[in-house]
């Protein structure tokens, strides 16, 4: 998914993943390898027609869609700078099977350390009511 | 606790059409929060309906937090009479959400989704901006922290993408 203003990534990518040159690009989008290399580079303020038939023409159909606009709120600002990245960039290596196999582990374990809790808790409030 | 790989099987195998959201989609997703049920957007479709309650009778679904012996009829009239259920099961509690605050419904919900394959099974997941989207829109100050994790999360699915490239 690409902003809008970042057509250029658009273009290389789709180009990338069809293994195209710029100029196999061109000729199959019916325009130049200049004109492909200038959107490649951001220039311009192409329409949504020519987006669409790079797409096409490197096998790619250009769909739009509306994304919520980032809401910048300061608490939220604020609790990002506590934000474990080193945590995230260990799940983002798993797979997904992984990553939700990790949270039934840590459930596992979670329950057993409740358990450990209510059953030492139990155990001192009996040692407490023992007559000394 | 939990058997997530059973619920979503119960759920994909009778064809209930449904979308994780909540703290398991954001865990799937890369989150590294923990979460004890799991929230799904459900059709509302009598015969969807009719999937929902066939697929989790066997689970033996009750109110989550109700009194035990309280008279609970699990069945399609039950759900047509509500939206959102808090529920608990013998595999773990599960969320039935008719609606969720500013998400809407299952069909609205839809076009925001992947198809990922959990457990061998495809299941759809609410995707990262829209499950930051509804978190923001419900409003709750415990989401907060929340937020804070997915945004950090999908800043660094972008950087990772950017290196690939």
């Amino acid at each position: 998914m690409y902003d809008i203003l970042e057509f250029q990534r658009l273009v290389r990518e789709a180009r990338f993943r069809s293994g195209l040159t710029q100029r196999e690009l061109a000729e199959r989008s019916g325009t130049s390898q200049p004109a492909i290399a200038s959107l490649e580079r951001g220039d311009g303020n192409p329409t949504i027609e020519t987006l669409a038939r790079c797409a096409a023409a490197s096998g790619f159909a250009l769909r739009m869609t509306l994304e919520p606009l980032p809401v910048r709120d300061p608490v939220v600002e604020r609790y990002k700078r506590d934000v474990d990245r080193t945590l995230l960039r260990e799940n983002l290596r798993r797979s997904v099977d992984e990553r939700l196999r990790t949270l039934s582990e840590w459930q596992i374990a979670g329950d057993a350390l409740q358990r450990a809790t209510t059953l030492a808790k139990r155990t001192a409030a009996r040692a407490r009511s023992r007559p000394s | 606790m939990m058997q997530l790989e059973r619920l979503l099987a119960v759920l994909h195998d009778a064809s209930v059409e449904f979308i994780v959201v909540g703290g398991v989609a954001a865990r799937a997703h890369g989150s590294s929060r923990l979460t004890d049920d799991i929230d799904i957007s459900y059709s509302r479709t009598p015969e969807n309906l009719a999937r929902l309650v066939s697929a989790l009778a066997p689970l033996e679904p009750y109110l989550r937090g109700a009194p035990k012996g309280l008279p609970f009829d699990w069945s399609v009239a039950t759900l047509q009479a509500g939206l959102n259920f808090t529920l608990t099961t013998t595999v773990g509690a599960i969320d039935l959400l008719g609606e969720i605050t500013g998400g809407g419904h299952y069909s609205d919900l839809l076009p925001h989704t992947l198809t990922i394959t959990i457990f061998g099974r495809d299941v759809q997941l609410l995707d990262l901006p829209w499950l930051i989207h509804v978190k923001r829109a419900g409003g709750r100050p415990k989401d907060l922290e929340v937020i804070a994790e997915l945004e950090i999360l999908q800043e660094e699915i972008r950087l990772e993408s950017d290196a690939a490239d």
